[in-house]
């Protein structure tokens, strides 16, 4: 009892240790920078779907409803409502007078067309844009408020306001006044809901959000005459339609976006020129209230002259309603130097300054971030897409070809290889593993010596390593001790050391099977073959992480050295079990110290040098794989920069000729491919389908992710096939390519930071338990 | 390979990263504002220069209920007398009484 409660206090601080251990490392500059990087392609995303109004969005459409409660003066009134001190006043467009509005832009393809015909007849229009069009072609905003048009708030998204909160619809307004403020330096009193027409078609639920925008100081803009260009009626139509009748004036509704418009910009020409021959003149929403309102003070209050006046006693107000006066525009319109004709035509506009300004700027420049962003990311999909699929279809056909072609009853290397060779055992604190490595050596049946090189262990690795031989009655063991030098002067060291021609190279945590050496060096009786790579088998699947490893190795070593070994650019050679021509590696200078993966170094230079190197897929070997999720990353991660190092090193291979520049040419590109740019792009696979999950198709964007899935799955059940391997292991699959993608990503970035900043790498040694054990007691 | 003992690369990333980033923060925090609406207040009635209680609200003695309170229900009233040289340039400040005054003038 007491003692397990000191225990419990003596540990307690340790946990808070450990905590501490782990804010500290969320606080390292690095996990502070992928968080932000993260939060950053987080808003990135989300701002890219709600301008597509993927987030957020409603396409709720309300018909049909009562209007009960929308007072009859409105609903007959004229199509520009206002609200003075709470009264809703409407204003209609004098007789012989056309307001063109444009609605739903702006749009790249349209609108500047739609402007440049309105230049061309010298005629203004008014504009009720989409924030998120504005925020994404600020340009044509800034030339449409110069060129003297008028622009009203359309809302940000297009939605259906009366299914909207206040808190949305003040949203969508600002939002909108921001973007404008971003791209032409203006804010604007003139809105138009979206679905909204004649005065006569607001509904109960329409008419409170009118009222509300009415007393923030909004002036809602309705239809007259609906060309109802979107239904795309034919050129003639859409001018029937558009036209008033007896001479009436009218605001006009056209759309400049919201889909194919070249019907209306047909017909703008023609209905522009017929409604001038008609004694008409164009004015925008502004230019309409200052001409009733001129009307109003002649008429001087007691009675209007249009027939909107007619609600007597509001012409006062009316007056009192335009938006802005031409006395008080001189500071304000965003082209005040145009001169005051323009000023009165866009007295709805207010000039941004101060902080709207320089957040409406921000927001176009984050809009505009994120318009490259996306774009971006979607060609890094591609990229993994095809590659991952290509990949696979090309590891598939030629996985399968390398196999019938090795398993043919007549294939043969050449004459059976049966001389000794020599196997190199590298050790560095192998204490818990040499001797099983030996044990399994001993019942090698290739004849063979051992060389077991203790690079420096203070685990008694030597010692033990000569009892193990003693006991199990073996005399062909020799143990060198150096000083600590790393494992590839340890390799260097064995392979002077070695009698024999051909060289074996083994890792000390490593068990062979019987047969592994002898089928590991049939391919030598080919004598362009300089190098062999054997089949490494993870011996602890037992867990999580070694089944996740189990499913890679299969995968890793049965498709893709086949599949390397046929295009003879083999990259690597696994350290575990691989075979060497001694000349070949005295050739190319031994075992090199300049990268951390000197195995995939030897192996890029045998190639370079014009050695073949092939896959020998019946050596097989068991190896321990990393335990923990940590030293699985830390061998990852020194696997990721020594690739990065050797494909450095060797760089020069893409310009060589010959074998050489065979490999630079063939083998560089697909292990840049595979082994960097997938890793790198791998996660968005995961990312979008997230995005989608949450915001678009959460079916659709399952399956498609599954379906992913199904194709590495189909592979990799391949693979086992080939392997002979059992295939309940593939149940961790669907979680290992979730996990391995953001892994792999993670470490491949980080090996990238460390090979930009210089950073010195060093060896690690993976911990072992010595918990592979022969062969039969591991399958 | 790609060891760097000068450590000035080190340094250069660092600051890269540095700048990157800032540059995410606030990128995010640009976004969340601008889709908040925070640090703006962009109803026409707030970004009128004569600020509260305009002539409109005065006029014609309306329902009481509808008096401007605060800023709500202020609608974008300006004068509407046509001074057509005299206040044109004016700042707005300067201009208010002469426009409070014509468009009394011209309720009354």
């Amino acid at each position: 009892m007491t003692t397990t409660s000191s225990r419990g206090r003596r540990r307690a601080p340790s946990r808070i240790e450990r905590a501490a251990g782990k804010a500290a490392a969320l606080q390292k500059p690095r996990v502070i920078l992928a968080l932000l990087l993260l939060l950053a392609l987080t808003s990135v995303m989300l701002l890219d779907g709600y301008l597509r109004a993927e987030v957020g969005g409603d396409q709720r459409v309300r018909t049909g409803a009562s209007a009960s409660k929308v007072p009859d003066k409105v609903l007959d009134g004229g199509p520009i409502l206002t609200f003075q001190g709470g009264q809703a006043t409407t204003v209609s467009v004098p007789d012989k007078t056309i307001a063109l509005t444009f609605d739903d832009g702006p749009n790249p393809t349209w609108t500047p067309q739609v402007l440049e015909i309105l230049q061309e007849y010298d005629v203004p229009g008014t504009f009720f844009l989409v924030g998120s069009m504005v925020s994404r072609y600020p340009d044509i905003v800034k030339d449409m408020v110069d060129e003297g048009n008028e622009v009203g708030i359309h809302t940000f998204t297009h939605v259906d306001l009366s299914y909207q909160s206040d808190a949305r619809v003040d949203r969508e307004m600002e939002q909108t006044q921001l973007a404008l403020a971003g791209a032409a330096g203006i804010t604007t009193t003139l809105f138009r809901a979206p679905y909204s027409s004649e005065t006569d078609a607001i509904d109960n639920y329409s008419w409170p959000i009118y009222k509300k925008l009415g007393e923030d100081g909004y002036t809602s803009v309705f239809v007259d005459t609906d060309s109802d260009d979107w239904k795309k009626p034919g050129v003639s139509k859409i001018i029937k339609w558009a036209t008033p009748e007896d001479g009436k004036g009218a605001s006009v509704l056209f759309h400049d976006a919201g889909g194919e418009r070249s019907q209306t910009i047909k017909a703008l020409p023609t209905y522009i020129e017929k409604m001038k021959a008609a004694g008409y003149t164009f004015t925008t929403i502004s230019g309409v209230m200052q001409e009733q309102n001129a009307a109003a003070r002649q008429a001087s209050g007691t009675g209007g002259q249009q027939a909107a006046g007619a609600a007597a006693g509001a012409n006062g107000e009316q007056a009192g309603n335009v938006p802005n006066g031409q006395g008080g525009t001189g500071g304000n319109g965003a082209n005040g130097a145009n001169g005051q004709t323009v000023d009165r035509l866009q007295a709805a506009h207010r000039e941004a300054t101060g902080v709207t300004l320089y957040e409406g700027k921000a927001l176009i420049a984050a809009v505009t971030l994120a318009e490259w962003t996306v774009p971006t990311l979607s060609v890094g999909l591609m990229v993994v897409g095809v590659a991952v699929m290509g990949r696979f279809g090309m590891m598939l056909i030629l996985a399968r070809r390398h196999y019938r072609k090795r398993n043919k009853r007549r294939f043969s290397w050449g004459p059976t290889v049966t001389r000794p060779v020599s196997v190199i055992v590298p050790a560095y604190n192998e204490k818990e593993c040499i001797a099983n490595t030996l044990k399994s050596l001993a019942k090698s049946t290739h004849p063979i010596e051992i060389i077991i090189v203790d690079d420096g262990s203070d685990d008694n690795t030597s010692e033990i390593s000569r009892e193990a031989a003693r006991a199990l009655g073996m005399t062909n063991v020799r143990v060198i001790r150096q000083e600590n030098a790393g494992k590839p002067a340890a390799l260097n060291n064995g392979v002077r050391s070695a009698r024999y021609d051909i060289v074996v190279m083994m890792d000390g945590d490593t068990v062979f099977e019987p047969d592994a050496v002898h089928h590991l060096v049939q391919p030598f009786a080919d004598p362009k073959v300089g190098a062999v790579a054997g089949n490494a088998k993870v011996g602890n699947r037992n867990t999580v992480i070694g089944a996740w490893q189990h499913i890679e190795y299969v995968m890793g070593f049965n498709l893709d050295r086949r599949m390397y070994d046929l295009l003879r650019c083999m990259p690597t050679i696994p350290g575990a079990i691989g075979a060497f021509r001694r000349e070949a590696v005295l050739e190319v200078g031994g075992m090199s110290e300049d990268t951390l993966a000197e195995d995939t170094d030897i192996t890029i230079a045998m190639h370079r040098a014009g050695w073949q190197v092939v896959y020998q897929e019946h050596a097989k070997a068991w190896t321990e794989a990393p335990g923990s999720l940590k030293q699985l990353w830390s061998q990852r991660y020194r696997w990721s920069y020594g690739t990065m190092q050797a494909l450095w090193k060797h760089r020069k291979s893409l310009t060589d000729k010959g074998p050489s520049g065979r490999f630079g040419r063939v083998g560089m590109p697909l292990v840049v491919l595979f082994q960097i740019i997938t890793p790198v792009f791998a996660p968005l696979i995961d990312v979008f389908t997230i995005y989608s999950m949450i915001f678009i198709d959460f079916q659709a964007a399952l399956l498609a992710w599954l379906a992913v899935l199904g194709v590495q799955l189909g592979c990799a059940a391949y693979a086992f096939r080939l392997d002979r391997e059992k295939y309940r292991y593939l149940l961790m699959m669907p979680l290992q390519q979730l996990a391995y993608r953001q892994m792999m990503y993670l470490v491949l970035i980080h090996s990238c930071i460390t090979a930009l900043t210089g950073g010195r790498l060093r060896w690690q040694k993976l911990k072992r338990t010595g918990e592979v054990g022969t062969p039969a007691g591991v399958s | 390979m790609f060891v760097d003992n000068s450590g000035r690369r080190s340094k250069l990333l660092r600051r890269i990263g540095l700048l990157m980033g800032v540059g995410c923060l606030v990128y995010a925090v640009v976004l969340g504002a601008a889709f908040m609406g925070w640090g703006t207040s962009l109803a026409p009635s707030s970004l009128l220069p004569f600020g509260n209680g305009g002539p409109g609200g005065a006029q014609n003695s309306g329902p009481g209920g509808y008096q401007p309170q605060g800023g709500i229900g202020t609608p974008p009233s300006m004068p509407t007398g046509t001074p057509p040289s005299g206040v044109a340039t004016g700042e707005p400040p300067s201009s208010a009484p002469t426009a409070t005054a014509t468009a009394s003038a011209a309720a009354n």
